[in-house]
């Protein structure tokens, strides 16, 4: 269940977040990627009554497990965990786009600017797509 | 980690300064015009005064060229010569900005600026931002001029230099220095744009520079200066059409000239790529990949006027929206550059050559996918006011 939690916490610098740099502001930073330093805080999942409700359905996480692997043309034998990182695939800023517009087209949602910022896993996307579709039922 | 680091592309956030919500984004078409890099920055820094301009925030490479490729561009030298500076103009066949202008000389001369400031009345100022953008790219030469004497095996390494590489330099930037100055003085014959911050801008431009990821890289550079040859062809061809659509067929006159230097600028760069790709196809299509995985960017990201934090991207915007520069022609440029190099064709690549083969060759379309949801789904984009001309409002 440490799995659950840690995917509530969605990582990823805000849009509207001043990026300091020696004591100077010397922009607004928002990452394509959430990788390593780039982060600047983490946001803990507020909803602390729905922490159960974040662990997505299997057959969401499976469904865009088969979209990943397919935009990344991943051999067979590569092991896919919820927690991987697109990056770690090797995917870059284009097919994590990519892999977004994917499954809005296969779950029939849309994904708004500053939520496909924060997919950067399985787990992450299969979360927001179960979100989204309860939103839609 | 420093390999990973490298391969970060951080976006610049699309929100103006005032925080209005994002005029661009991950899904818009400016996704692939490389914009502004801005992030927090792990390079070390200078203290330096708060809200200034952007700087790049890639680390920045160099030398990535094996040493001994350099025997390949002084094997070129010759060939260079018969085959890359014949698409030079002899200075006395060649136009120059007095040939656009009124005349100083001339009884007429009062007359003639008039006539020039009554046909710019009828100009709207979203195409004179983007006119102005344009200018301001132009006039930091000293950047791109600098630029061509980073690459290794064909920079002029004295300034006079009399190798073919280094006569092709400067003669093109002796080319290149012209379409800057008739844009300056026409902007400032014209009465309708704030030449102070447009100079300012310039000033603030040179003293960025620009990183275009090339490495000292000759294989980088020039199909760095292929691509952008042809967009700044296709960029100054639609001001021309836009100026004569507004009926000032001087100005019309003025970038269309302009853009025919870009042309045959363009023709000598990718003359000189497509003889990479007949020495060295592996190499060459690996350093393809690589620019187009990096992205294109364009020479004037950093732009800053004082005032404005994301000036590229809402300038970007404009010239987007206007259909001077689009993503649109960023996937026709790549795949006529496809086309242009036969890089479908080419054979006995390394595996890694036949990937990068593969990602070349199926981007465009991945690019052209993209832009098509984006506009699909293009949100109304806010006004913006442009220092450039008096803090007006123009709409992204």
């Amino acid at each position: 269940m440490a799995a659950v939690s840690a995917t509530c916490i969605r990582f990823g610098t805000s849009v509207e977040l001043p990026v300091r740099a020696n004591n100077q502001i010397i922009g607004k930073s928002s990452s394509l990627v959430s990788f390593g330093w780039g982060k600047t805080g983490g946001f803990p999942c507020i909803r602390t009554s729905r922490l159960q409700i974040c662990a997505a359905k299997p057959e969401t996480v499976e469904k865009v497990s088969d979209i990943v692997r397919k935009q990344l043309a991943l051999s067979p034998e590569t092991q896919l965990t919820p927690q991987t990182k697109f990056t770690e695939l090797g995917a870059d800023s284009l097919d994590t786009v990519e892999i977004v517009m994917g499954l809005e087209e296969e779950f029939d949602i849309s994904v708004e600017e500053e939520n496909s910022e924060n997919i950067t896993t399985i787990q992450e996307a299969a979360d927001l797509i179960d979100k989204l579709v309860d939103k839609k039922a | 980690m420093a390999l990973k680091l490298n391969a970060i592309n951080f976006q610049s956030p699309k929100c103006p300064s005032f925080a209005l919500p994002p005029v661009a984004s991950l899904r818009s078409p400016k996704f692939f015009m490389a914009s502004t890099l801005r992030s927090g920055s792990k390079e070390v820094e200078t203290v330096k005064k708060p809200f200034g301009p952007p700087r790049e925030v890639h680390i920045q490479v160099t030398h990535s060229m094996p040493p001994q490729k350099i025997e390949i561009f002084k094997s070129m030298e010759d060939w260079a010569e018969t085959n890359i500076l014949v698409h030079l103009k002899p200075v006395e066949k060649c136009w120059q900005p007095q040939d656009f202008l009124p005349d100083p000389a001339s009884d007429g001369f009062q007359d003639q600026i008039k006539e020039l400031r009554e046909r710019a009345k009828e100009i709207p100022d979203d195409y004179f931002v983007v006119l102005v953008g344009d200018m301001i790219t132009e006039e930091a030469l000293p950047t791109y001029q600098t630029m061509l004497n980073t690459l290794d095996g064909v920079r002029d390494e004295t300034g006079a230099s009399p190798t073919s590489w280094a006569i092709w330099n400067r003669a093109w930037t002796a080319e290149e220095n012209r379409h800057g100055d008739l844009l300056n003085k026409y902007l400032y014959l014209c009465g309708r744009v704030d030449m102070k911050q447009i100079e300012k801008t310039i000033q603030y431009l040179i003293g960025s520079g620009m990183d275009p990821r090339t490495e000292n890289n000759p294989y980088l550079g020039f199909i760095y200066t292929s691509f952008q040859e042809r967009a700044t062809f296709i960029s100054h061809g639609n001001t021309a059409r836009l100026a004569r659509d507004h009926g000032d067929l001087k100005l019309a006159q003025i970038c269309g000239t302009i853009a025919s230097d870009e042309k045959r600028h363009e023709t000598a760069y990718t003359k000189i790529v497509e003889k990479l790709f007949e020495i060295d196809p592996d190499g060459t299509v690996l350093a393809f990949a690589d620019m187009m995985r990096k992205k294109i960017s364009m020479p004037a990201h950093l732009m800053y006027d004082g005032r404005d934090d994301n000036l590229f991207d809402h300038f970007s915007a404009v010239a987007q929206r206007l259909g001077v520069y689009t993503a649109k022609d960023y996937a026709d440029i790549l795949e006529h550059l496809v086309g242009r190099w036969k890089v479908e064709n080419l054979t006995g690549l390394s595996a890694e050559g036949q990937k990068a083969q593969d990602y070349v060759c199926g981007l465009a379309s991945r690019i052209r996918r993209l832009e098509e949801r984006a506009q699909g789904r293009a949100k109304q984009a806010p006004r913006v006011r442009f220092s450039w001309i008096y803090d007006r409002e123009v709409q992204l």
